[in-house]
């Protein structure tokens, strides 16, 4: 994934102007910046949630630049402002998002997903609207990362998490850093040691 | 595409089974309604000469503003609860928009389930043509559906979207109300389905152009 020149305002007010970068496999990205910067709307422009309002993004495979659906499908992304659905269990959530991403795994590996972001296997079957902050945020990590993303943006990963889920994000991206383009975008600055290299927003 | 839109009907009807919030709103509108009307004018306040097209347009009203009142939550709740987001990455927009339109459609025929019936018993209305009432109601629901499925992505992202449901559906609907009403009248004249075929066909056609444009529509709402 590249990004030129990338801008974006709303209304009359200018969020972010003139960013560069590119995310491939085996890197990680981290964008930094005080509250406010863009880092969100930055990582929002490149999951293709908004458009940009000047510069470009590119997704390429092997060359070839990829469609609209074929990128999203490539795409996993947490954000604190994406949730999972809170009627359905942490494990109908991710049976739901398998069938929408047209994945085979079947409950055993759903449940070895939600115990690897550290929900207890008792857990998987309540509601999500009855969990604390910080168990959802471990089931909107899972749900991310279900379908084996190429690309994976992550905004403010560890918000809500304790010292224990702050481990299990910073294990996910040591795992995905090997096979899949990383960005982060935190002021944590423990967050921000998993970078290979920085992207520095300014207001 | 299918088996996405079955997931995200499947996902819809768990949702709302364990909330029961459209189904509350929609059940607790329609009855309030019919128990107002059947109170007020019951079956024998109307001329019989005026009973066919005044009942048949009594019952849509009540059917329509029932479903106005909770169909529109089918995508305002997503962008609510900031689900939106999650599906829009995860899913094909045509998925969504099936999957939502059939989870409207069956909400819909549970509400004539439970409400047509119920109508017929309270304002003694005598209906000749069943199957006649019934594919006009079929038909109906899918047209009624569709028009509410569509305008539901489009004021989902309203600040005021309860209002701007309102305002939208309505004139989109107010044509296919009024052959839904002269349908059901003529069902209830005449034991001929032969008697509903006008007002079928001009149901379908409403349907369709509004299916058509839905799928042409709905993926730049629903991404842009």
């Amino acid at each position: 994934m590249s990004f030129e020149g990338v801008g974006k305002r709303f209304g009359a007010r200018t969020v972010l102007t003139g960013v560069n970068g590119v995310l491939r496999p085996g890197r990680v990205v981290v964008v930094t910046g005080p509250n406010g910067s863009g880092k969100s709307t930055l990582l929002n422009i490149l999951s293709g949630l908004i458009r940009p309002s000047r510069g470009s993004v590119r997704y390429l495979q092997d060359e070839v630049e990829l469609s609209r659906r074929g990128w999203l499908s490539k795409l996993g992304v947490v954000a604190p402002d994406m949730a999972v659905y809170e009627e359905l269990s942490a494990l109908e959530n991710l049976r739901f998002f398998t069938r929408l991403r047209g994945s085979k795994a079947d409950d055993v590996v759903l449940e070895g997903l939600l115990e690897s972001v550290g929900l207890a296997r008792r857990e998987h079957r309540r509601p999500v609207g009855a969990y604390s902050s910080g168990m959802k945020q471990r089931v909107k990590l899972a749900q991310a990362v279900l379908h084996e993303p190429a690309v994976l943006l992550l905004d403010e990963p560890s918000s809500n998490l304790d010292e224990a889920g702050h481990t299990v994000v910073g294990a996910l991206v040591a795992q995905f850093r090997e096979r899949a383009a990383v960005a982060v975008a935190t002021n944590d600055p423990r967050e921000t040691a998993w970078g290979d290299e920085e992207i520095r927003l300014a207001v | 595409m299918l088996s996405e839109a079955m997931a995200v009907l499947g996902k819809e009807l768990t949702g709302e089974l364990r909330s029961r919030v459209a189904l509350n709103a929609i059940g607790l509108f329609a009855l309030t309604t019919l128990t107002a009307v059947a109170y007020q004018i019951g079956p024998y306040r109307i001329a019989a000469e005026d009973r066919p097209h005044l009942l048949a347009a009594l019952l849509w009203i009540i059917l329509f503003f029932a479903a106005t009142s909770g169909l529109a939550r089918v995508f305002v709740k997503e962008e609510d609860a900031h689900t939106a987001k999650t599906l829009r990455l995860a899913a094909r927009p045509e998925a969504v928009l099936l999957g939502k339109l059939l989870f409207n459609l069956l909400l819909l025929v549970a509400l004539e389930v439970f409400i047509v019936p119920l109508y017929c018993v309270l304002m003694a209305y005598e209906v000749k043509g069943v199957a006649g009432l019934v594919l006009v109601l079929a038909l109906g629901s899918l047209a009624l559906a569709a028009v509410a499925t569509i305008v539901a992505a489009i004021i989902s992202r309203a600040s005021g979207s309860g209002t701007l449901f309102a305002v939208l559906t309505v004139p989109l609907a107010l044509p296919l109300l009024v052959i839904l009403i002269q349908g059901t009248r003529a069902a209830a004249e005449s034991p001929d389905v032969a008697a509903v075929w006008p007002a079928l066909r001009a149901i379908v056609s409403l349907a369709g152009v509004t299916l058509i444009a839905s799928a042409y529509l709905f993926p730049v709402v629903w991404h842009d």
